[in-house]
């Protein structure tokens, strides 16, 4: 499961900010560790990470059905198909390298997807826009991203009917390539349109709530921040420049 | 310069336009569509506001899609939907979606610059492996002996031309069939 999950652990009660600097502290040092081992004390970091949040279960979990097709073609791309030398692993020859590649590769995809998903099932979204709103964030960068959460079922079910609407009136979704791309447009053009055509309704009931004041709005539950989380979002940040400078230096060498 | 602030109006079409690229997967997937027409929203935004909407709608979708799939590998492609929205309010300034028949020569543009901006992030930042259709025609032209950075972009650049293509014809009938008390509500079109 993909989402906000009610709780009472550190990170639920954490400012929504330090949750979400804590994953992309985890993104961003993904891509600054390159051996095996580095790439693996950052998974298991993320590991903490999410027991941290008491979701290590259902977070690695979902990492793991999110990661595994990825880790297939890995071992596919870079192990099977990789390059010389190669090293015997039951009855298939491998390639060294590849495999330290796929490594990697997998273990910064697995550390990322673990991290993003904790701070998916921790931080509430609610939260998150009071927590905006109160640092005074414009209010189309907070409407952007929590009014879209909510007009994506409307229009996937919208997207549903028009596609049963199609087929009744004797739309055929087989055939030829060519004649499913000819079905694209009967799909599409309703689902585009009919949005479209509900903008200027959906402006002026927005104008009428007051959201083209761009004024200062006023959260009625900010959640609390303290020194300790701004030291520990400033360290989080120290670290990462700290491991983009290791690595630079290290290329240097 | 004074940089006008999004309007209500811009912001309620970049929602819309954020919508249609993560819906009309949707309807692809119905129809088993070897494309996936993920940027038709910046596309469109992009024809009736502008570049900077288009931006804002093609990384909040990319945000956004990342979010509900849980496949967080897709933030890096964010820089290609930021290419693909200022290429599509080129085009629309040169009036390029007004007939189909422009529209997919530019969908082929933009098909070939969004995938010399994806091939080099899919090659360098995942090794070429992003778990999309895209990683398995990767794998085929891998085992077929291609080098791995060969095959990383002749996938990218195969996949990208056909969907971009698909993506802009798509958004030249939607713009042709708009109602025209519904177009003159977009002074972008005019132009």
């Amino acid at each position: 499961m993909i989402g906000y999950i009610p709780g009472r652990s550190p990170l639920h009660r954490a400012h929504p900010y330090t949750t979400l600097a804590l994953a992309t502290g985890l993104l961003l040092g993904a891509f600054a560790l390159t051996r095996p081992a580095e790439v693996w004390l950052l998974v298991a970091a993320a590991a903490v990470y999410a027991a941290v949040g008491g979701v290590l279960r259902s977070s690695a979990r979902t990492a793991l059905l999110l990661s595994l097709p990825i880790w297939a073609l890995l071992f596919v791309v870079h192990g099977l198909l990789g390059p010389e030398p190669r090293a015997a692993v039951g009855p298939v020859a491998v390639s060294t390298a590849g495999v330290e590649r796929a490594l990697v590769l997998g273990g910064r995809i697995t550390a990322i997807v673990l991290g993003f998903l904790t701070a998916l099932s921790t931080a509430s979204p609610h939260r998150l826009v009071e927590a905006m709103s109160a640092r005074g964030v414009p209010f189309g960068r907070t409407f952007l991203l929590a009014s879209t959460l909510t007009v994506l079922p409307r229009m996937r079910e919208r997207a549903a009917q028009i596609l049963e609407a199609q087929q009744c009136r004797g739309l055929r979704l087989g055939g030829s390539p060519l004649a499913r791309l000819r079905a694209l447009g009967p799909l599409a053009l309703p689902l585009v349109l009919g949005a479209l055509a509900e903008v200027d309704e959906q402006v002026l009931a927005l104008d009428a709530r007051g959201a083209a004041g761009g004024g200062r709005r006023t959260p009625l539950d900010p959640p609390p921040d303290s020194p300790a989380q701004r030291v520990l979002r400033w360290s989080v940040l120290a670290l990462v420049v700290a491991a983009y400078t290791w690595k630079f230096w290290r290329l240097r060498g | 310069m004074t940089v006008r602030p999004l309007s209500l109006r811009d912001l309620v079409l970049i929602r819309l336009g954020v919508a249609v690229n993560l819906v009309i997967g949707q309807i692809v997937a119905a129809l088993l569509l070897p494309v996936y027409l993920d940027s038709v929203g910046t596309i469109l935004v992009a024809a009736l506001v502008g570049p900077r909407a288009a931006i804002a709608a093609g990384l909040v979708s990319q945000v956004l899609a990342a979010v509900l799939s849980g496949n967080f590998t897709w933030l890096p492609f964010g820089l290609v939907q930021i290419v693909i929205a200022l290429y599509a309010a080129g085009a629309a300034r040169l009036g390029l979606f007004r007939r189909i028949a422009t529209a997919v020569p530019a969908g082929v543009g933009m098909g070939f610059v969004a995938a010399s901006c994806s091939a080099p992030i899919s090659y360098f930042v995942f090794g070429g492996v992003t778990a999309g259709g895209v990683t398995v025609v990767t794998t085929v032209l891998r085992a077929l002996g291609a080098p791995l950075s060969v095959a990383v972009a002749s996938a990218s650049y195969s996949t990208d031309l056909l969907d971009k293509a698909i993506a802009c014809a798509l958004v030249s009938v939607v713009l042709r069939s708009l109602p025209r008390t519904l177009a003159a509500r977009f002074p972008a079109l005019a132009r």
